[in-house]
């Protein structure tokens, strides 16, 4: 499989891009992944080295996957546990404990979930024992409460350069509080650490500049948004250009309306944007050094996620009362589209940080 | 060893160093309120000037003096953008519609006829719409009529733009009345000097008269002059849209997303608004739709180069481009208050970027109405590129 993406990546994402789809199209809309399955299709490993029974593949095979995932609105800890969290294992430096986490991790055996916040709220402080004791908080947590660990970004006495420490959601000092959302795809939860003992040796340094590496995972987050929404989008917007070829009213197809034709129109043009920035910012993350990552990513994140929310108002206002009623699945495509945009940073908050290029 | 992009580096310099040599200092000043003749003369000492470096015509086939990458055309449309050189108003017709047809669907002896002749300042015009022919262009009812190795037109067309100094125009005319009207329609080249055309220019919103009507009165045309099949000239013409729809709009996109941001973004330093949240939210907006158009149209040129271009893709594009254009010229608009209405007269050779944010704004439905309206683009993206039901009437 190693080769492969290196020989013929085009073909095979396109291969990994029609599995993906016929395995994941074929549960209920909003239901719960079927994580070995997922497992032994090597969606979980796809960036994990091949001798950590990995696929040694890029971020952008894990795009396709995250963006299936959006299109069937799957409910799976796929952003926490292999986005974040075998994202954030790649990227600290290998030891026994860290590789065997990553191994369990692409075997599906093992759920690492990754707990960052933008400001590195968690810190890691030496008592006058000697021993190390990990504190902090973070609110609404993709996946947290379906972890087997957490890997929290801390900072040693919070002013130090950040680690991974790595802790079970069991240990002394851990509470994980699920927070119940509209989005019913979606598990979020807080997160608290008040004097969690970490041993010497499940604390993970990483292996390039840390603060970059933590701004690459929060990256990482908002592009992996940014093609669930994109997935959500399309999908919302080929459930639209179906029903309303099939619904009649005056005697005709609603779809053949200027009216409706027109939102389809600018519906499929925002999806077409989309796709281009979210390929854009995919690019630019597995070539860090061609271009302004951060800025591909925040402009993908910006505009797919506002997009996908746009798009799926529309197609709940296209398919008219049925679309309102709960029974058509549409809401569930809106609240999900609706948390993807407010996960990782706002649309405002990623242009923000684009604008502040306008002033140096 | 160079790489792809260090050639493209190279290339990028060799353009800059091109265009501090050759871009005419004030020339926006020097071009506003001049007589025809100076516009032109200044036009075709510009495309001149482009012809010589080998700029002119980058998106034509090698064998016809082009060849260029994309990724060089790409650059070299940033460049002349970020040193404000004038565009190609004049030849736009000629270098782009004219071109894309005679390539298309041209004979040789047809391309060879007028295909050098562009490179030397030949002009042209497209006499496609008429008084009751818009946005249903395919009721046409300027009519060729033949007539042993000739045809004879008679009829009116109406926002031929340039056609007042045209050697050339691109002419639909109907030629076969009985057939459905899509079906009895030809696609020919017509000589401007012929006797029996009377060309009248027209005001537009920003006081220029680049449009024209074309009364045509018996004029003939040689059969010579036919592009493609007789009655084969709606598929003709819809097939060198897409061809010429990529291209041009690279180069927009390009303007658009260099010098007409990075003026917005000048623009909104002067009057110290950099700082207001509100105003960067909406800068930073514009700079990912710019990113988006830009991929886009570099999408679409490569889609169309290897035929994989889908059935709506040009008119995405021509959508995205001209309304994105309309909010950010409004944008434009809206910051600068009073100011921005302040009586200006647009310099010729300028595209939508006259340097005054309302006369651009205004402007900007040039971009919306001509070449297929916006409701006609959404037209053909639901209907092409979705499948939706085409309305009954139509």
């Amino acid at each position: 499989m190693t080769a492969d993406f290196a020989d013929e990546p085009t073909e095979i994402r396109a291969e990994l891009r029609a599995v993906a789809r016929a395995v994941l199209g074929k549960a209920e809309r909003g239901a719960a992944a079927d994580w070995p399955v997922l497992a032994a299709s090597g969606w979980l490993g796809l960036e994990a080295p091949g001798a950590l029974g990995g696929a040694d593949a890029t971020f952008a095979e894990v795009g396709i996957i995250a963006e299936e995932l959006g299109r069937a609105i799957t409910r799976a800890p796929y952003l926490g546990a292999i986005v974040l969290g075998v994202g954030a294992l790649c990227a600290v430096a290998p030891c026994d404990g860290r590789d065997d986490l990553l191994a369990e991790a692409s075997a599906g055996e093992a759920v690492p979930v990754a707990v960052l916040t933008e400001d590195a709220a968690f810190r890691l402080e030496r008592g006058p024992d000697g021993r190390v004791r990990l504190f902090g908080r973070a609110s609404f947590v993709p996946d947290a409460a379906e972890a087997s660990r957490l890997l929290v970004a801390a900072r040693r006495d919070g002013r130090g350069e950040p680690v991974i420490a790595a802790v079970g959601p069991e240990a002394a000092g851990i509470t994980v509080t699920p927070r119940a959302v509209l989005d019913e795809t979606r598990g979020l939860a807080d997160v608290d650490a008040d004097g969690t003992e970490v041993p010497s040796q499940a604390v993970w340094p990483f292996t390039s500049d840390p603060h970059a590496a933590v701004q690459r995972l929060l990256d990482r987050a908002a592009v992996a948004l940014a093609c669930d929404s994109l997935g959500v989008a399309a999908a919302m917007l080929e459930a639209t250009v179906s029903y309303t070829q099939v619904r009649h009213q005056f005697g005709r197809p609603i779809g053949s309306f200027q009216a409706v034709k027109h939102a389809c129109a600018d519906m499929f043009v925002q999806t077409t944007v989309a796709r281009e920035l979210v390929a854009a910012a995919v690019t630019a993350l597995e070539e860090p050094r061609a271009v302004d990552v951060r800025a591909a990513a925040s402009m993908a994140k910006s505009y797919a996620c506002a997009a996908a929310v746009d798009i799926a108002g529309k197609a709940m206002q296209l398919h008219g009362g049925v679309g309102y009623a709960r029974e058509s699945g549409i809401h569930a495509y809106l609240k999900r589209a609706a948390l993807n945009r407010d996960l990782f940073g706002s649309p405002g908050a990623h242009r923000a940080r684009l604008a502040e290029r306008y002033r140096s | 060893m160079p790489t792809p992009e260090t050639d493209l580096d190279d290339f990028r310099s060799a353009v800059q160093e091109w265009c501090r040599q050759h871009v005419p200092a004030g020339w926006r000043k020097a071009q506003t309120g001049v007589p025809d003749e100076e516009y032109i003369a200044f036009q075709q000492w510009w495309f001149a000037q482009l012809r010589e470096a080998g700029y002119a015509v980058p998106h034509w086939p090698a064998r016809w003096g082009g060849g260029m990458p994309l990724a060089q055309q790409a650059v070299l449309y940033q460049e002349l953008a970020a040193h404000d050189a004038p565009r190609l108003v004049l030849a736009f017709v000629a270098i782009h519609h004219a071109a894309a047809t005679l390539l298309e669907a041209g004979t040789e002896e047809q391309r060879a006829r007028h295909l050098p002749a562009i490179l030397d300042g030949e002009i042209w015009a497209q006499g496609f719409s008429e008084p009751e022919a818009g946005s249903d262009l395919a009721s046409l009812r300027t009519t060729a009529r033949p007539d042993g190795d000739r045809y004879i037109v008679t009829g009116q067309k109406l926002w031929a733009s340039g056609a007042a100094y045209a050697d050339w125009c691109l002419l639909l005319a109907r030629t076969d009345p009985a057939a459905r009207k899509r079906d009895g329609i030809s696609y020919f080249l017509l000589d401007m000097r012929t006797p029996g055309i009377d060309v009248r220019p027209i005001q537009n919103a920003v006081g220029e008269s680049h449009f024209c009507e074309i009364f045509l009165n018996d004029v003939a045309v040689p059969a010579a002059n036919l592009v493609g099949a007789e009655n084969t000239g709606w598929r003709v013409a819809q097939a060198t849209l897409g061809a010429e729809r990529g291209l041009t709009m690279l180069e927009l996109a390009e303007r658009l997303g260099n010098a007409g941001f990075r003026w917005l973004v000048e623009a909104c330093e002067r009057l110290g608004l950099l700082t207001d949240s509100l105003t960067a939210d909406r800068l930073a907006g514009f700079e990912t739709e710019l990113t988006g158009l830009r991929a886009l149209c570099r999408n679409l040129v490569e889609r169309h180069e290897s035929g994989r271009a889908g059935p709506a893709d040009a008119s995405i594009v021509k959508l995205y481009y001209s309304e994105l254009l309309q909010r950010m010229t409004g944008f434009g608009a809206e910051i600068t208050g009073l100011p921005a209405h302040a009586l200006l007269h647009k310099p010729a050779s300028s595209g939508w970027e006259s340097g005054a944010w309302m006369l651009d704004y205004i402007g900007s439905w040039e971009w919306t109405i001509p070449g297929g309206t916006s409701e006609i683009q959404r037209n053909i993206i639901a209907e092409r590129g979705l499948g939706l039901p085409r309305e009954a009437s139509a």
